[in-house]
């Protein structure tokens, strides 16, 4: 089809369904609903960034960058003020990030909230770190056993097809390590791991027993398969310039991926520059109708109608909408009869790390830039009433060779210096903690009650803080790193905690929760509002709990599951 | 796709954009890769360039007489060898344009405030500027400043790893530091854990500038 009749702005047409959002979750929902026939409309508040050519950042060697990677002082301060605290925002990427000066929120000021924003066709599938790893039944059963939160309405033999039909299209690279915490994935090859990684996984699974070290999964094409190819995706390059945009297509994203498959049905079609203010309900039928729409640009407004809407707008963005959908009936919010919405807020947490030495391996070095890490999984799936705090966390890292950046440190200066700063250094092997964070009832949004955004959007209030839980995790983090590295023979160790808020492990998941429970949850088992049969909310605000990997295939997992679902739904008459 | 040898230039002096548009040319199409790609030329030519001679007036925060004195210090903490050095790549100007718009007014007052702490020194130990001294005499001032010694204060020595620093960030993310000095892959092609590597190998320009 061609960009002109895919884009579109006025429309009285009633589509089969409505996705807002373009990100991971909007993506897939597109993706879905036209393979499967429906006429469906994608409606992003942002501008159109289309693949390849609006990568703007692509491929362009520091000293071809305004100020070598660097972003100019009063740009930051202006206008990206939350966004430059998140470690990807940079010269090639920064276009990318929601402006901090058209996108305000409120925060209590002793409980600071950095909300990471991507507004703009493919949301946040362009910036991600592409982690991608299943749930475990650990995970899916952690609420239930201490009683934080409510139970996830899903075990793992509910979704794990889901998550092998979705990982053959985005394309995830790993290897089966087969860990019970951590199921397998349907992988493509895995990246390989340089020889310092291999010494210490060899090291430390012969020390720690249920403790492994594995090659991080990735959404990166290894290998890629004829399916791949087909959608015009390549090999990855290992340039690991990733969230600058790929025009290889390599790691998945809205735009490499899920928009080719939606686009090639002929039945997708877009409203970028479309900021959804509420949802349209219709009071007599129980069913909503549409959304109303504030143009991004010049601020008229607009209505776009379909049989099934697909709430996609990223965690606190969908919650956001349907705080601000409020009829007079009901008063909290739509499908908010539970009144939890808003409520059980969640992101993970950063904030150990540890590194030191590794001695030897100084005739070899690695090749390229390999964009993942490597991974130890948690090894506190199991619950043990001895340990002071409650869940776990996984360790991410790497071995690496130091360069100029910090052998410039050392004392000296002319050619001596020169000659050195030339030379590959010392490897380093570094690790940090990525913690589960508790739901809890008090870690909640709600809408400001007068300040709005220059679309007339009500604000979002954050109330969002790490609890006690999370800082002793991190303090047993720190203290677990350090007695690893140790063993595995690391010196000169370096170990710490931070204080980074919440918002920046940029994980945000729940507010508008699932249940087997109306009465205390917003969603079904199947992301379907308990009650209103035609919505659907299947990004992140739909979770339960964190469980400690990272959230972004289990949203397209849940995603696909809710269309096919929903479909069936509403062949049985019931939507 | 993968060179597994350990690389020798200068196959890997790949200059990033026609090497990333050969090597997507191969995958999409040539005039695919072209046509796609047009747009990102634009911003390439807002980059800081070296200048010939950022010395011959003032720049954005340094006056002309310190910017001649920064670029004395540049040539002595990385000199022209077999490749260029900090001065001959501008890297005083580079520097000036940086702190003007990327620092701090601390880190800039830093940088001010250690350029004439360096000439009171000069000037009290041999009677004249910094830019006036020497090659020895320069290189054993800023030795002296670099180790904080007996006349001379610890901020001395802090201030001086700061504008160490930026010394090395302007000439490493040169092009000549990045891809000739050190070993540049735009497109690495793939990934290896593992390949040789001998002292007299470049280390690479390309890796952790980014994520
Ligand atoms: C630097 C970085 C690294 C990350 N690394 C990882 C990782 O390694 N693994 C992982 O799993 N996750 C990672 N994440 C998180 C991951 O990116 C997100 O979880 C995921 O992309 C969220 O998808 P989404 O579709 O829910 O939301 P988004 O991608 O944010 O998409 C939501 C879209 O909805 C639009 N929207 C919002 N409100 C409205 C409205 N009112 N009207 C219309 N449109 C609206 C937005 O503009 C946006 O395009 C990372 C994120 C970042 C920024």
């Amino acid at each position: 089809m061609q960009n002109e009749q895919m884009y579109i702005k006025e429309s009285q047409e009633i589509y089969d369904a409505i996705v807002v959002g373009s990100g991971v979750a909007g993506g897939w929902a597109a993706k879905e609903l036209c393979e499967k026939g429906q006429k469906t409309l994608m409606i992003e508040r942002g501008r159109i960034v289309e693949h390849r050519k609006d990568y703007i950042g692509e491929n362009k060697a520091p000293w071809q960058q305004e100020y070598r990677t660097r972003v100019d002082n009063l740009l930051l301060e202006q206008q990206y003020k939350i966004q430059q605290q998140c470690y990807a925002f940079k010269d090639a990427t920064k276009h990318f990030f929601g402006n901090d000066r058209d996108l305000p929120y409120n925060t209590p000021k002793d409980k600071p909230f950095s909300w990471i924003r991507a507004n703009q066709l493919g949301g946040k599938s362009l910036l991600w770190h592409r982690q991608s790893y299943r749930f475990s039944d650990y995970d899916f059963a952690a609420n239930s056993l201490d009683g934080y939160g409510n139970d996830w309405p899903v075990r793992y033999q509910d979704i794990a097809d889901w998550y092998s039909y979705v990982e053959k299209h985005a394309g995830i690279s790993g290897n089966a390590d087969n860990l019970p915490q951590l199921p397998n994935s349907d992988f493509l090859p895995p990246f390989e791991m340089n020889s310092p990684e291999k010494a210490i996984k060899a090291k430390l699974e012969a020390l720690f027993p249920k403790r492994n070290l594995i090659m991080g999964r990735a959404a990166h094409l290894t290998k890629p398969t004829e399916l791949h190819y087909s959608q015009g995706r390549v090999q990855c390059q290992a340039r690991n310039e990733c969230q600058a945009g790929c025009s290889f297509g390599a790691y998945f994203s809205t735009q490499s991926s899920t928009l080719p498959a939606a686009a090639k049905t002929g039945l997708l079609h877009i409203a970028p520059d479309s900021v959804v203010h509420s949802l349209i309900y219709d009071e007599q039928k129980n069913r909503v109708v549409g959304v109303r729409v504030i143009d991004n640009n010049d601020l008229s407004q607009r209505e776009y109608f379909a049989k099934v809407v697909f709430l996609c707008a990223s965690t606190l963005g969908s919650t956001q909408i349907l705080l601000n959908s409020a009829t007079k009936t009901q008063p909290k919010g739509l499908a908010n009869s539970s009144g939890v919405l808003g409520h059980y807020l969640m992101d993970h947490n950063y904030n150990a790390n540890a590194g030191g030495d590794v001695e030897g391996f100084e005739d070899e070095i690695d090749r390229g830039r390999r964009p993942t890490g490597i991974l130890v999984p948690n090894f506190y799936y199991q619950p043990d009433a001895k340990r002071k705090f409650l869940r776990g966390y996984m360790l991410g890292g790497s071995a690496y060779r130091e360069n100029w950046q910090s052998s410039q440190y050392q004392d000296g200066i002319g050619v001596d210096f020169k000659n050195k700063l030339k030379q590959a250094g010392k490897w380093k092997f570094g690790l940090y903690a990525m913690g589960e964070m508790l739901p809890r009832f008090e870690n909640h949004v709600a809408l400001h009650p007068t300040l709005k955004d220059k679309w007339g959007m009500p604000q979002l209030d954050i109330h969002c803080e790490y609890s006690e839980n999370e800082k002793l995790m991190m303090e047993d983090a720190k203290e677990q790193m350090t007695v690893m590295l140790e063993a595995v023979g690391v010196t000169n160790i370096s170990a710490k905690t931070s204080d980074k808020p919440p918002g920046l492990a940029i994980h945000e998941v729940g507010t508008a929760r699932m249940g087997r429970d109306p009465k205390t949850s917003v969603l079904n088992s199947f992301n379907q509002s308990h009650n209103i049969p035609n919505l659907f909310v299947t990004d992140g605000a739909s979770f339960c709990s964190t469980a400690p990997q990272n959230p972004s295939l289990s949203f397209m997992a849940f995603t696909a599951r809710a269309v096919d679902y929903a479909l069936k739904e509403q062949a049985a008459g019931r939507l | 796709m993968s060179h597994n040898q350990g690389d020798k230039s200068p196959q890997t002096h790949n200059k990033s954009r026609r090497d990333f548009l050969n090597k997507i040319g191969l995958l999409v199409g040539v005039g695919t890769a072209t046509s796609l790609l047009g747009g990102n030329a634009i911003s390439v030519a807002m980059a800081y360039t070296p200048q010939q001679d950022s010395t011959s007036k003032a720049g954005k925060l340094l006056s002309q007489a310190q910017l001649i004195q920064l670029k004395a210090i540049c040539a002595q903490v990385i000199p022209k060898t077999e490749t260029l050095g900090a001065a001959e790549v501008d890297v005083h100007g580079f520097i000036d344009n940086q702190l003007f718009h990327c620092h701090t007014t601390a880190e800039q007052q830093k940088v001010v405030t250690l350029l004439s702490n360096i000439d009171k020194e000069s000037n009290a130990q041999y009677q004249h500027q910094f830019a006036a001294l020497t090659a020895t005499q320069q290189v054993e001032l800023l030795t002296q400043i670099e180790m904080g010694g007996q006349s001379f204060k610890q901020q001395y020595r802090g201030d001086f790893k700061f504008l160490k620093s930026l010394i090395c960030f302007g000439y490493y993310t040169s092009e000549v530091g990045a891809s000739q000095e050190l070993r540049y892959l735009a497109v690495p092609g793939g990934y290896k854990g593992s390949i040789p590597y001998k002292k007299s190998d470049a280390d690479w320009g390309s890796m952790g500038l980014y994520y």
